[in-house]
């Protein structure tokens, strides 16, 4: 992580077991649920993420520390030298290396994205998660899900009937 | 949030599968193909539930809305059947989008289609009427008396349908026609509707500037009955007659502007049609028969707000297709599909799909009729919407 300038608010954020983050504000801030908290004047020097523990709410921060707009001295001097596509290309392979995850924490990093509600994350998460799914069979979608199959056969006919076109 | 929510104490693994809204997240990713909901609905009864909801279906409409599929097009000429130019399994059957309207008569016609809604003008009842092909809904709207076009010099009005950017539901219709005392003093006007307040606005006019031709044939200026193109905010048709251009509506300054054209549009073995150019903005195109060329112009404004045309790409027609020689006659575009970047265009050998970005084309089928196509780009819910409800009622009780 690059060397954050002195004189940057920081923000604490704790998890449900204990652990601390000191992060800058404006990091804090990718999440537009503590945006709220901190613009109605809801945080004080610390805030408690409910249901998010420090394994995934470290994830989550690292996620927000990549993708915060580089406005200080450090990211002045980076978009100086590199251009917007690069960059844009540069969070793309960084995105793509970050949700190589299991399936139990990328779930996890679903619940903390909707919770803390960063939308570029909810986005890579549920897109990761459709991609992997989407050129499986019904069977490998429902084990992938541990989703039930609860079709009775002719109820399972009946709709593959309704619309034989999408299943030719 | 919706009520609907709820949360089952499982393993944490399945967890954010088990939420309702969560799911929905995840489903709303699935692709915009035709295919997509019906497979979903095959995975169980809650996820059947979820893509049959027809809040669900107007959000996974929102999402895809700069990249839904081209399901395939509705034939002016052919009481707008639908034929489908996807392939298996997304092909919708023709059937799925029949229209009937007993009031669409034979002096009615089809002015143009967006965001999956299809916008006709109902001449005997003076209405417009805005078809949604996916549920069937239909809504007629009276005209205002300026659009009455046996009123007016020329006789044809144009429109434009589009769905408000912000909610699925609303939509506008933004009618317009060249009309004045003479052809040398003719002027375009312009009125939107927005189904959300039920009424139609100002009427918007613009001067059209006369431009007497060489040629015999004089016509005074209409607004051809292409398709409105929409690039960078603004509506734009092409101006046939005495003068050649491009009529635009400016959709946030509600104004209307004339712009010319850089070269002969009407020459003999030409065709012309106001595209979306690549960058973005507005552009058009150039299909000629002399070199058998399709050449792609766009409009660029400077810093100082000047505009200008350019020439872009040129495709060699004759290199890209499989045409012999005494197969390259006559060449007609028949529609243009804005936002998958495709051209109708018919040939001896068959009427072709070309996208113009990647070049590839595909041979739809051969016929001797010219007609005009309204491509079909949509989202689609495959009927699920009509009938999941009463599984949904089921579901609910048993959870």
């Amino acid at each position: 992580m690059a060397t954050r300038e002195a004189g940057k608010k920081m923000i604490m954020l704790k998890s449900p077991d204990g652990m601390e983050f000191e992060v800058e504000e404006a990091v804090a801030m990718e999440s537009q649920t503590i945006r709220k908290m901190i613009e109605d004047d809801c945080a004080d020097t610390a805030i408690l993420i409910p249901n998010i523990n420090s394994k995934i709410l470290s994830r989550v921060i690292e996620y927000c520390n990549k993708h915060v707009p580089t406005t200080g001295a450090t990211g002045a001097a980076a978009s100086d030298t590199v251009a917007p596509a690069a960059l844009a290309e540069d969070l793309k392979i960084w995105d793509a290396e970050f949700i190589k995850v299991n399936r139990a924490t990328r779930f996890d990093l679903i619940q903390a994205a909707s919770y803390l509600n960063i939308k570029g994350l909810l986005d890579l998460t549920s897109q990761t998660t459709i991609d992997t799914i989407s050129d499986n069979s019904l069977e490998e979608i429902r084990s992938f899900l541990s989703t039930k199959n609860d079709y009775l056969p002719e109820e399972e006919q009946t709709i593959r009937r309704e619309n034989q076109w999408a299943f030719q | 949030m919706s009520s609907r929510r709820r949360r089952h104490a499982r393993s944490p693994a399945s967890a954010p599968l088990d939420d309702d809204d969560l799911l929905c997240e995840i489903l709303l990713r699935l692709p915009p193909q035709p295919s997509s909901l019906p497979g979903a609905s095959l995975v169980c009864k809650r996820w059947r539930c979820l893509v049959s909801d027809p809040g669900f279906f107007r959000r996974f409409r929102l999402r895809h809305r700069r990249n839904p599929p081209l399901l395939g097009f509705f034939d002016r000429f052919d009481i707008l059947s639908f034929l489908p130019t996807l392939e298996a399994p997304n092909r919708v059957p023709c059937e799925r989008f029949s229209f009937q309207c007993p009031d669409f008569g034979s002096c009615s016609s089809s002015l143009g289609c967006r965001d999956g809604l299809m916008l006709l003008f109902l001449r005997e009842r003076l209405q417009v009427l805005v078809w949604d092909p996916v549920t069937g809904d239909q809504h007629r709207i009276a005209i205002p008396a300026a659009f009455d076009d046996k009123k007016t010099l020329i006789g044809l009005i144009n429109g434009a349908v589009l769905r408000a950017a912000e909610d699925a539901r609303h939509f506008q219709v933004v009618l317009v026609v060249a009309d004045g005392d003479d052809e040398q003093h003719i002027r375009a006007l312009a009125c939107v509707y927005s189904s959300k307040t039920g009424l139609w606005g100002n009427l918007i006019s613009t001067p059209i500037p006369y431009q007497p031709s060489d040629s015999s044939f004089r016509v005074p200026t209409m607004v051809y009955t292409d398709d409105a193109v929409l690039a960078g905010g603004s509506l734009y048709w092409k101006l046939a007659g005495n003068m050649t251009g491009i009529l635009a509506f400016d959709l946030e300054k509600q104004s209307l502007a004339v712009i010319r054209v850089p070269v002969d549009m009407y020459g003999e073995g030409k065709c012309f049609k106001v595209m979306r150019a690549e960058v973005g903005g507005l552009g058009f195109l150039v299909v000629s028969e002399s070199d058998y060329t399709a050449k792609l112009w766009k409009r660029n404004t400077d810093c100082d707000g000047v505009a200008s045309w350019e020439l872009g790409r040129t495709i060699e027609l004759d290199k890209l297709l499989p045409l012999k020689s005494e197969e390259k006659e006559p060449l007609a575009i028949l529609g243009f599909a804005e936002q998958n970047n495709v051209m109708f265009l018919w040939t001896v050998i068959g009427v072709l799909m070309i996208q113009l970005e990647s070049l590839e084309f595909k041979n739809l089928y051969k016929t001797m009729i010219f007609s005009y196509y309204h491509p079909f780009e949509s989202v689609y819910s495959a009927g699920t919407c009509v009938s999941g409800g009463h599984d949904r009622a089921k579901l609910l009780v048993n959870t």
